[in-house]
């Protein structure tokens, strides 16, 4: 019986021989599912388009206009859909910007597959067309593509600018364009004049003020106040820096302690004791010059007290404390010091040296500004400012956008006009290429060629122009030769967009073509969804893991080993295990 | 009538007709399931796991998903059972052995509808494989004495087991990323020392082959960037302070100052820890646990470059390639095996800094970085890479050659036939059977390619009538075309596998008249 049962929901494929339906539902009913999703952001697309308030699981609300954060946040379970959302985030680690575009594009795409499908053409050769029409059209891409200079500092500035004039933030761009373009250039290592490493340039976020107020800082910021607890200094001129991972508080041991005392002259003594210990740590540390002190943060005991705070203001040393661990590396890099993990190795050649440490008022908080740093690393600091959470929050995904852009422009040094302009350039070129190719081809080429107008058309739409009249012209300007002509958005009609200084890196259009056509193709060629059940020994250790905490019983403890040894076994969770047992070992200490 | 109860409740059973009904139901819905994914032109599954997350998954690896499939029916167990054993194996032609096991079956069903003893068939089919075994044993081509033919062989191999796959459209770099680690193998057929780290980003085509092993860590802080010829020790040790892990241990004091002494002693443990490392003469040093801060100031402080958290993955491999042994006490220096190799470097893959070492001992270790646009892409990627690294060191061991595009299918149908015209008796029926089943994976690949499939086999039956066709369907054309000139080719193991194994699998699944259901084992709630 049990077979019969298990092979039932099966059953009708068995039957389905020539049978394709059920193949053809799966196919519509993916790429539906993959352009509602494009349907969804298609109207934040460009400088008008409009935001898209998101009110999450537990209550957080989010205004952005970021395609990937959009998508991100809207918890698709279609699988298509689901592959749609990973489009748009792989953009953004390979561009960064033009998540939106990606998305409509790959909409777009989809549209037009239907339409082959049903006029019969097989997925594999829409799928190769798609392919062929896509390298094609990043060549294009490259033709249109203007060279630039690195030291070009204006046109990095245009090309930020156009990326943030689609954001919320679009009337602070005069200020962030340029602040993104200097940040990139302070962190390029002109060792490596390709490279940028995004996570050199630090984003310090700070409730109060307006985004006018945001600035670049060359040192660092730290979103924390000097502690004050027993008047120690705010304010620290040549500056030596120490940043430690031990913690000046009474001595602690990893096996259990306690210590017994008899009477009340022991008690006296043992208190005179911890005095002397934190005593001796602070002169050591003040033997060698250092005056200022940056305490990584401990889970496993306190990093000072107060007593220890106060030694540390009696001999003027400035305090900094609760340091995250993953930070460090970055302090360190721009300090051009090293940490210290031991009293013992407490010298003054592992200092940094910095002109000015001073603890600034910003609105109702405080943080920490270090500049003036001796042989500074090349990192950045920006600090963020905005009257609330959300406008904050728009800001520092806007600025991660335009500092992507630039990025791109460092490492691919071409630009391209924006404004719709080389979408349809495109459009037009492979809509004269596909009349010299054969069959089935030169036909899917032509529908790829006229899924690209949706851009342009959108961006009319947007804007509130006749998306038919601007895209008909746009088109007929091309046809006469004119391939910078775009939407000017602001004009509501067509002029050279090039001269209107939009431009966009060429970096974000040609992997916008290449993603967008990669995940239609990988679309296309599904023909069946599989329900599989996953192996659940990592959920299960998960969640035994938190029920440890709640009960800790020996029982579950014994559970909780069996499966880690299990999943160890399976060799399913590399990693997971060792995070697990870094767990572990963490809550032991805690109990 | 009461009959007393046998069976356990719960526990069912099934008998003859309904029993074989069963199973021959389960194994033509798996292979249906599969058979679309055939071929150069099959297309992809989406796996989405019920588990929480929802995952997804797209693949073209006929193991793939039938691995990830949950099944109660025991003879489409069978059938995903072979495709693993096809997949440890051989490594690719993990569909093909399911599609060929369930046309065999799906003969068979036919057979038994007409009052022929599943005996007889098998035995029918069993001569059939031997003869099939035999013609193409007889067509094989084998270019062992002729290297530059030999490599050539197995770029084809290659391609066309990647043409198939995700990796279609860059097969050619593929294949010669594949062909180059496997050459560097020399014959083993070790794929542990072929290392694929996947990093998103970046194209397909910017994939490449790098000699030596790449470890997708952080060196510490302060730490040397560079370090030539480098001694390495690879260690598992916990390099906090070694606990004394009884429950409930604890020292007890009477003041301040001692708890200080012993956090000294603690720290001292560290440090004695850490100098004995160091005694093993080494500059490099990687740890499968943490190093926590204070060791890792003293390797920095020492000049040693120190990498803790590498994973199971990472440090077995690691020690592997670069001779040394995983080493959890340092008491004995003389008594370690130190890794070597002459370089390490830190390099930048995408936006992610990794850890290079070249030049290691054992000289056949290789790292194939894979770029691609998301994970969905890389994982299938690594998935198809893997096929064609398995089916080519398979392949340079037994150098045997056959051609592809159901070419070796129509040769061994057009023997079997002959065969069953010259037996007499039923077992012929069973033999006839045999050469249909074999006929539908031609069938099968045409129709994923959207051809005509009736009118192609048709002609390539017809090509094939003449002696030495090399006759297969080409679906880029959709015509019957010569493999040979179009470079398909396929590895003979790899036939040879698919061809006994379905058969194997099939003459077991038709044996079966009875079906017993045990009950299930009772479990107590977890909580």
């Amino acid at each position: 019986m049990a077979a019969v049962t298990a092979a039932q929901p099966r059953s009708s494929k068995t039957e389905s021989y020539v049978d394709n339906k059920r193949k053809e539902d799966i196919r519509q009913a993916n790429i539906k599912a993959a352009r509602a999703v494009a349907d969804a952001v298609r109207t934040s697309l460009g400088p008008k388009g409009m935001d898209k308030m998101i009110s999450t699981a537990n209550g957080e609300v989010i205004i952005t206009n970021d395609g990937a954060t959009i998508l991100n946040k809207m918890e698709v379970l279609q699988p298509a859909a689901k592959m749609l959302v990973d489009l748009s985030k792989s953009q953004d680690s390979a561009a960064g910007d033009g998540t939106t575009t990606v998305v409509v594009i790959a909409g777009a795409l989809l549209k037009q597959c239907l339409l082959l499908l049903t006029n019969g053409i097989h997925p594999t050769v829409i799928s190769d067309s798609l392919h062929k029409a896509s390298t094609k059209a990043v060549d294009v891409l490259t033709a249109m593509a203007v060279p630039l200079e690195i030291s070009d500092r204006e046109s990095l500035i245009k090309s930020a600018s156009t990326s943030l004039n689609s954001k919320v933030v679009s009337q602070y761009s005069t200020l962030l364009a340029p602040l993104a373009v200097d940040s990139v250039l302070s962190v390029v290592d002109p060792a490596k004049p390709d490279m940028v490493d995004l996570r050199d340039i630090k984003i310090v976020k700070k409730l109060g003020g307006t985004v006018d107020d945001t600035e670049l800082v060359k040192g660092l910021v730290f979103d924390k106040k000097a502690s004050h607890a027993a008047g120690g200094p705010t304010r620290m001129e040549n500056a030596k820096i120490a940043v430690i991972q031990f913690q000046i508080s009474p001595p602690k041991t990893d096996i259990e302690q306690s210590i017994v005392v008899s009477d009340y002259t022991q008690m006296d003594r043992i208190l005179k004791e911890e005095r002397n210990y934190i005593l001796g740590m602070i002169k050591k540390i003040k033997a060698t010059g250092c005056n200022v002190l940056l305490i990584q943060k401990s889970i496993l005991r306190d990093a000072v007290t107060d007593l220890s705070l106060h030694y540390l203001a009696k001999a003027k040393i400035m305090v900094i404390k609760d340091v995250e661990r993953e930070d460090i590396e970055f302090i360190t890099k721009t300090l051009n010091c090293l940490p210290i993990a031991n009293i013992e190795h407490f010298r003054a050649e592992k200092l940094g040296h910095a002109d000015l440490v001073e603890e600034v008022s910003l609105g109702d908080g405080k943080i920490v500004k270090v500049t003036g740093i001796k042989d500074m690393g090349r990192t950045t600091t920006v600090l963020i400012r905005g009257s609330n959470q959300l406008v904050i929050d728009e800001a520092e995904r806007s600025l991660h956008d335009a500092l992507c852009v630039v990025r791109c422009l460092v490492s691919k040094r071409f630009l391209i006009a924006g404004g719709g302009a080389p979408e349809i350039e495109l459009s037009r070129q492979l809509g004269a290429w596909s009349k010299v190719l054969h069959g089935m081809e030169g036909y899917c080429v032509r529908s790829f060629a006229e899924a690209l107008e949706v851009i342009p058309y959108t961006l009319a739409e947007n804007a509130g122009l006749n998306p038919i009249a601007i895209v008909t012209e746009l088109r007929n300007r091309h046809a006469q030769g004119e391939i910078n002509a775009g939407i000017n958005v602001r004009k509501g009609q067509i002029t050279n967009i090039l001269e209107e200084n939009v431009v966009q890196p060429l970096l974000v259009s040609t992997s916008a073509i290449t993603l967008a056509t990669e995940c239609v193709r990988m679309i296309l060629k599904i023909d069946d969804i599989v329900n599989v059940r996953i192996m659940k020994w990592q959920s299960t250790a998960k969640y035994l893991l938190s029920s440890r905490i709640l009960y800790g019983g020996f029982f579950l403890n014994f559970l909780f080993c069996l499966f880690v040894f299990f999943s160890k076994l399976c060799f399913l969770v590399n990693n997971e295990t060792i995070h697990m047992q870094h767990a572990h070992l963490t809550i032991q200490a805690l109990l | 009538m009461a009959i007393e109860k046998i069976l356990k409740d719960d526990a069912s059973e099934e008998k003859g007709e309904r029993a074989r009904m069963a199973s021959f139901v389960g194994a033509i819905a798996i292979t249906d399931l599969v058979k679309t994914t055939l071929g150069p032109k099959g297309m992809d599954k989406i796996l989405q796991s019920t588990g929480r997350g929802h995952e997804v998954t797209v693949t073209n690896d006929g193991a793939t998903i039938l691995k990830s499939l949950h099944i109660d029916n025991p003879a489409a167990k069978v059938l995903i059972d072979i495709s693993k054993v096809q997949d440890d194996e051989v490594g690719d032609g993990t569909t093909s052995v399911v599609v060929l096991a369930g046309e065999l079956l799906r003969e068979a069903e036919k057979l038994v509808a007409a009052k022929i003893h599943p005996m007889t068939i098998i035995s029918g089919y069993r001569m059939a494989a031997e003869c099939a075994r035999n013609a193409l044993l007889q067509r094989v081509v084998d270019n062992k004495e002729n290297a530059e033919k030999f490599k050539s062989d197995l770029m084809k191999i290659a391609m066309t087991t990647l043409s198939s796959k995700i990796l279609s459209q860059d097969k050619e770099h593929f294949a010669q990323l594949a062909v180059d680690a496997v050459m560097r193998l020399k014959g083993s057929t070790n794929l542990e020392a072929i290392q694929i780290i996947k990093k998103p980003g970046g194209s397909l085509k910017d994939s490449f082959l790098d000699e030596g092993f790449i470890l997708d860590k952080k060196i510490g802080l302060g730490q040397p960037k560079r370090i030539e010829n480098a001694k390495i020790l690879v260690a598992n040790t916990a390099m906090d302070t070694d606990k004394v892990k009884i429950y409930g241990a604890r020292v007890r004091v009477d003041s301040m100052s001692k708890v200080a002494e012993i956090e000294g002693a603690e720290k001292e443990k560290m440090r004695e820890k850490v100098k004995k490392i160091l005694g093993h003469g080494i500059n490099c040093f990687v740890n499968r646990q943490l190093i926590y801060n204070f060791p890792e100031e003293l390797f920095a402080d020492a000049g040693i470059l120190a990498i803790e958290h590498a994973d199971f993955d990472g440090i077995e491999r690691l020690a592997l390639v670069t001779g040394g042994e995983i080493a959890s006490t340092f008491d004995n220096p003389e008594s370690v095996k130190l890794g070597h190799c002459k370089l390490i470097e830190e390099i930048m893959i995408g936006e992610d800094k990794l850890i290079h070492f070249s030049g290691v001992e054992m000289g056949q270790a290789c790292t194939i970085v894979l770029r691609g646009a998301s994970h969905h892409v890389l994982d299938e990627a690594e998935r198809s890479l893997h096929d064609a690294l398995c089916v080519l060191s398979q392949t340079v061991n037994d150098t045997r050659v056959l051609l592809g595009g159901g070419w070796p299918e129509m040769v061994m149908a057009k023997e079997v036939d002959e065969l069953a015209r010259k037996t007499p008796g039923k077992k012929s029926h069973a033999i006839e059977a045999f050469s249909r089943a074999l006929v539908a994976i031609p069938t099968i690949i045409a129709d994923n390619a959207g051809l005509d499939s009736a009118d192609l086999v048709a002609k390539l039956r017809a090509e094939h009538h003449k002696e030495g066709c090399n006759a297969g369907i080409d679906v880029i054309s959709g015509s019957v075309g010569d493999m040979a000139e179009l470079g398909i080719s396929e590895a003979f193991k790899v036939k040879q596998a698919v061809l006994l194994s379905a058969t194997e699998a099939a003459e077991m699944i038709l044996r079966v008249d009875e079906i017993i259901t045990c009950a299930p084992r009772k479990r107590e709630d977890r909580m």
